[in-house]
């Protein structure tokens, strides 16, 4: 055979090879769509190592449908329009999972354009997996389909926080409100104002400031001195949650702070001795979780070389959970994942961890998780980033103790 | 009227923050036309040497050894760096040190990592100098404030009472006359450059303890920074202590106003009206405290473009 | 016509990137009409380009989501914002030169990054504005195909509009305004309107650019009011070059994909980039198309026997050097992350690290010798290109 026969005769065996090749089908691809440098970096990454600690032991189990699991990063350069250009390109690229959790702006936008994707590209959809964008809008006037969040949200976190620190007897009387003036923020200061008749104080003043814009908290702590209340609840975040506790150990301020973040990498280390006694509402407490909590902290940690903190462990549940739905879900004739029987499977999953039973409400795709509301104290028996401090579990909410009822402005469209 | 007082020192110490950074900045600005971007950098780069040296030196010398190693930077910076590309114009050195606050950022976040450091008060420092009211005025401020005013004396005595002074000012005003008069202004410019540097190093140092220490420090700072010198007039030293007072003042105080246009309008019953429009009529005051500082730049560059202290061009 | 074959060529992947790449690419040819041409440096060029991405957004959501105009016309509607909001602004800019215009541009960007949050019915808050693209003209807009071949077609459009721009006596003026705006004023022209005028289409183009962007991702956000967008318009443009015409449309495809592409492979891309601005702005000044002018100008005047070498031993060097440095950086950064570190405490000696499909271990000298090898051969060539350019003088 000359050279050009040969050709041909290898391009018809390779396409050939190609078409059985279909009815195996690709393998099921996860894309992690997060902040993976720039200024949230830290946060970001950690979703990928929790992430990628579930899709592992998806796979050690067995993946689907005999194949392992792939899972891709994709970096969202910093902001909602490098997300969006990322995640049409994860969907070009075949992912039919896209798993984010770093920014509720971000994940605004991410939910919008799933939606539109799965609008315009019937058979062809893509579930988005929310484990950390906290904002109440997601389930509420954009709660779509194929949207679930796997993590709390400002009412969950504050009716947990307020009963728990109630518990302890830590609760004020007069409790200041000082937020970030975005979308989470807000959802923390209506949750703060609602349940104030449940909690028994009164909210003597709220303030909402710029996000991470703001290096000197002291005007604020003049505030909140000059309002005589003897607990602040916040839902700050790293520089902003920093910054404000630094400044009002400073200047002396005797108050108890409630907090929804103190647990992220690095706050214990920075705050040192003046974050003893302050509380914080957490998804997850190695303490809490007894000896189920003390194998999986010990797995995570020989597997990624740190202990699962903040949102880590929430992150692997809900993978876990997806995991859980995915085992449920049959593949279809050619071999391929069907999203839609995918997502009626997630709406009935029930997951138990080491903290408690978890479960998907269907009516607006939030989860129901267990809170542990906590104390920064010195004899925790998990310490936070190599000092002598931890989080000493006050009390834990079940599920259900902890729920949040659904909002009424979630008007979710399901596919017939 | 405690919470005033309060709100007015803390706003003036910020406000010697904010000169601890930018007197450096407005010197290197008058004097090279500069704009440099990395300035911030070497703010945060003074933070994290401290940091790295605390352990092995202590304290106080890690701080001295920080601001030595940060004025290293800066002049490796200006002779090998800016002096290349300062043929090509105004542009390019602006982009050149723009690039090099990136390289600086992502080094620091390749040794350091991306969460805060721990970066601490030592415990002989952390105690309380006074109180007002019911809230305490701690120590570490106060040293704060003094070193931004001790730096502010040493650079202006420097400026106005040595011979340096002297012909630092007139390579500021006149480079070439100073060239052509035979002094070695490639050298002032290296001078200059890394004792601005080193000022910027000092100030993160010193105040890297007291706020946190992360690799986004110099983004945080940075366009403050800017809008001081603007503010002040490029090249005063004395106008950029006016302006970081004027700001760390107004922010401070706009803080604790929780009022609004709307409420202004109120003065000519225009209230109800104001408050249906919405938006920019019941926008705070205290919402606004971190835009303030750009309003103030743009009224100036409007009405006194060289600034409260600057030259005339 | 390459650029019209593209879907069918590209993968899907790239052919969002090469979206962004366009949109990109306007935006700093527009950028560059003000600072290249006119001479007026301006940093806060994203204010425009924000601005026609919300109006456009706005736009598509008005008339109970409809639109106010079919859907391949909407770019007018950024273009038409960022021409009003050009006017009013660059009248009050352009009233100063020199570092005080850049300035007063710099405040207007950050004073409109920092109230959009703020004014929520305009800017959506942190979560931004979303819309939907509505089908138009027979053709539906929901593949990226058919939105790449708008943008393609309003790029192409703008790209020639400006240049003809350029041709036109008030292009030349402009041009007049870069090099002696006292002569011109002496010469009885209204130098302040030419300003504006120029400021004005300027912003025009950038608002064009935004609403692109907006219609592709449909969505506005007030991220795009940020320092950062304002800062990489103008580095686009200076490495591309602001001397010739497709420079800065060149350099802001080059850094786009760039950032696309990298993000994906390392997490130290920014690093790379600032490097490569900083190389960039060192050892070629006049910007990606003034290297491949001067590379051009070699061949013609020294011929091939000279200029072949030369070029090979540059991109040569620049490989080994960049290899060199790249796995300097990596390596670093696995070495000193916090993972790592764990591992090693836990560890006897120093744990391997993985890198390019191969084990190395940090504790060797072999690991850290290639690097500094690829850098020393790099230096060498890179001498030796200088060399034989200078010695054939």
């Amino acid at each position: 055979m000359n050279a050009r026969t040969t050709l041909f005769s290898s391009i018809a065996a390779s396409t050939l090879a190609l078409l059985s090749g279909v009815a195996q089908a690709a393998p099921v691809k996860i894309a992690v769509l997060e902040s993976l440098s720039g200024p949230q970096a830290s946060t970001g990454q950690a979703y990928r190592a929790a992430v990628r600690y579930a899709v592992d032991k998806l796979n050690a189990a067995g993946g689907w449908n005999g194949q392992p699991v792939q899972l891709v990063d994709y970096d969202n350069q910093g902001g909602p329009a490098g997300a969006s250009d990322k995640l049409k390109a994860a969907a070009a690229d075949g992912v039919q999972i896209v798993v984010q959790g770093g920014s509720s702006a971000i994940g605004g936008q991410i939910t919008e354009d799933v939606r539109k994707h799965n609008l315009r590209n019937p058979g062809h959809e893509i579930l988005y997996i929310n484990v950390g964008a906290e904002a109440s809008e997601l389930t509420g006037e954009k709660c779509n389909f194929y949207h679930f969040r796997f993590a709390a949200n400002a009412p969950v976190r504050v009716k947990a926080l307020v009963q728990g620190m109630k518990q302890a007897k830590a609760l004020g009387s007069k409790v200041y409100s000082i937020n970030q003036n975005y979308s989470w923020g807000q959802d923390m200061e209506k949750a703060i104002v609602d349940y104030a008749a449940a909690g028994g104080y009164t909210v003597v003043e709220k303030t909402l400031h710029d996000v991470n814009k703001i290096q000197d908290f002291s005007p604020y702590v003049a505030k909140i001195s000059a309002s005589g209340a003897d607990t602040v609840m916040t839902g700050n975040w790293s520089n902003d949650l920093l910054l404000l506790m630094k400044a009002s150990k400073a200047a002396g301020l005797k108050v108890r702070f409630g907090t929804v973040y103190l647990d992220q990498a690095g706050n214990i280390a920075n705050a040192g001795e003046q974050a003893v006694g302050h509380f914080v509402a957490q998804a997850f407490n190695a303490e809490a979780a007894g000896a189920e909590g003390e194998r999986f902290v010990a797995d995570y940690k020989a597997k990624t070389g740190h202990l699962p903190i903040a949102t880590e462990p929430q992150t692997v549940f809900g993978l876990e959970m997806v995991a859980d739905a995915l085992k449920r879900t049959k593949p279809e004739s050619n071999g391929s994942l069907n999203i839609v029987a995918l997502a009626r499977n997630l709406e009935t999953t029930k997951l138990k961890t080491p903290m408690g039973e978890l479960s998907m409400r269907a009516a607006d795709h939030q989860v129901l998780l267990p809170i542990v509301v906590s104390m920064v104290s010195k004899d925790a028996k998990y310490k936070a980033d190599d000092t002598d401090l931890g989080f000493k579990p006050v009390k834990t909410f079940t599920a259900e103790e902890a729920a949040s009822p659904a909002q009424a402005s979630c008007k979710m469209l399901r596919p017939s | 009227m405690d919470a005033f007082v309060f709100s007015l020192l803390n706003g003036l110490v910020y406000g010697l923050l904010l000169f601890m950074v930018s007197a450096g900045l407005t010197l290197v600005f008058g004097m090279m036309g500069v704009l440099n971007f990395a300035h911030a950098s070497f703010y945060m780069l003074g933070a994290y040497f401290s940091f790295a040296l605390q352990g092995l030196l202590g304290f106080g010398p890690a701080v001295v050894v920080a601001t030595l190693l940060s004025g290293l930077v800066g002049v490796i910076v200006e002779r090998f760096f800016l002096r290349r590309v300062h043929a090509h114009g105004h542009a390019h050195e602006l982009l050149l040190t723009f690039g090099l606050s990136f390289i600086i950022a992502e080094a620091i976040k390749l040794f350091f990592g991306n969460f805060p450091v721990d970066y601490r008060i030592p415990a002989s420092l952390d105690f309380t100098a006074f109180r007002i009211g019911a809230q305490s005025y701690p120590a570490y401020r106060v040293l704060m404030a003094v070193v931004a005013l001790a730096m502010f004396g040493a650079l202006y005595l420097l400026l106005t009472r040595t011979r340096i002074g002297i012909i630092v000012r007139a390579a500021i005003h006149k480079p070439r006359m100073a060239q052509a008069l035979g002094h070695n202004v490639q050298l002032v410019f290296m001078g200059v450059f890394g004792v601005g540097a080193a000022l910027a190093g000092l100030a993160g140092a010193v105040a890297g303890a007291f706020y946190t220490t992360n690799p986004n420090m110099a983004l945080e700072v940075g366009v403050m920074v800017f809008v001081v010198v603007v503010v002040g007039g490029l090249g005063s030293l004395g106008g950029a202590m006016l302006a970081s007072l004027l700001i760390g003042v107004v922010t401070s105080l706009a803080v604790s106003v929780d009022r609004s246009l709307a409420d202004l309008l109120g003065f000519v019953g225009a209230q109800a009206w104001a408050e249906n429009i919405g938006g920019l009529m019941t926008l705070k005051v205290s919402s606004l405290a971190a835009t303030l500082p750009f309003m103030l730049m743009l009224l100036i560059l409007l009405v006194r473009p060289r600034g409260l202290m600057g030259e005339k061009n | 016509m390459l650029l019209a074959a593209l879907p069918a060529l590209l993968p899907a992947g790239l052919l969002i990137a090469s979206n962004q790449m366009l949109v990109a690419a306007l935006f700093a040819s527009a950028y560059s009409l003000l600072s290249g041409r006119a001479g007026m440096l301006s940093f806060g060029h994203a204010a425009y380009f924000g601005i026609g991405a919300f109006a456009t957004v706005h736009a598509m959501n008005a008339v109970g989501g409809a639109g106010l105009l079919p859907t391949p016309l909407m770019p007018l509607i950024g273009a038409a914002a960022g021409l009003a909001v050009g006017i009013v602004a660059g009248w009050f800019a352009t009233q100063r030169s020199g570092t005080t215009f850049a300035m007063i541009t710099l405040a207007i960007a950050e004073l409109l990054h920092a109230l959009a949050p703020q004014l929520k019915s305009l800017f959506g808050g942190e979560s931004g504005i979303s819309a939907m693209r509505m089908p138009a003209w027979g053709l539906d807009f929901g593949s990226t195909t058919q939105v790449y071949y708008l943008t393609l077609c309003w790029v192409l459009l703008s790209l020639a509009l400006l240049y003809f721009h350029g041709l036109t006596p008030a292009g030349r003026l402009t041009l007049a305004l870069r090099e002696n705006g006292h002569r011109l004023r002496f010469l009885g022209y209204n130098v302040h309107g030419l300003g504006v005028s120029a400021f004005a289409i300027s912003a025009m183009f950038s608002g064009l650019a935004g609403g692109l962007q907006a219609l592709s991702n449909e969505a506005a956000n007030y991220a795009v009011f940020d320092a950062g967008v304002s800062a990489s318009v103008v580095l686009n443009s200076y490495i591309g070059g602001v001397g010739s015409f497709f420079g800065p449309a060149l350099g802001a495809a080059l850094m786009s994909f760039f950032g696309y592409a990298v993000s994906d492979i390392t997490q130290s891309w920014m690093l790379y980039q600032g490097v490569l601005f900083v190389g960039v702005m060192m050892f070629a000044p006049a910007g990606v198309s003034g290297l491949l002018g001067s590379g051009s100008r070699l061949f013609a005047q020294r011929g091939w026997k000279l200029a072949l070498p030369v070029t090979l031993l540059a991109v040569c060097a620049a490989l080994l050097l960049s290899a060199g440095g790249v796995f300097i950086v990596e390596m670093l950064q696995r070495l000193c992350s916090q993972d790592y570190r764990a591992m090693a405490q836990a560890a006897a000696k120093l744990p391997t690290i993985a890198l390019f499909g191969r084990a190395w271990s940090p504790g060797s000298v072999l690991t850290w010798a290639l690097p500094v090898a690829l850098l020393v051969l790099g230096a060498v060539l890179a001498l030796a290109a200088r060399r034989r350019l200078g010695a054939n003088a």
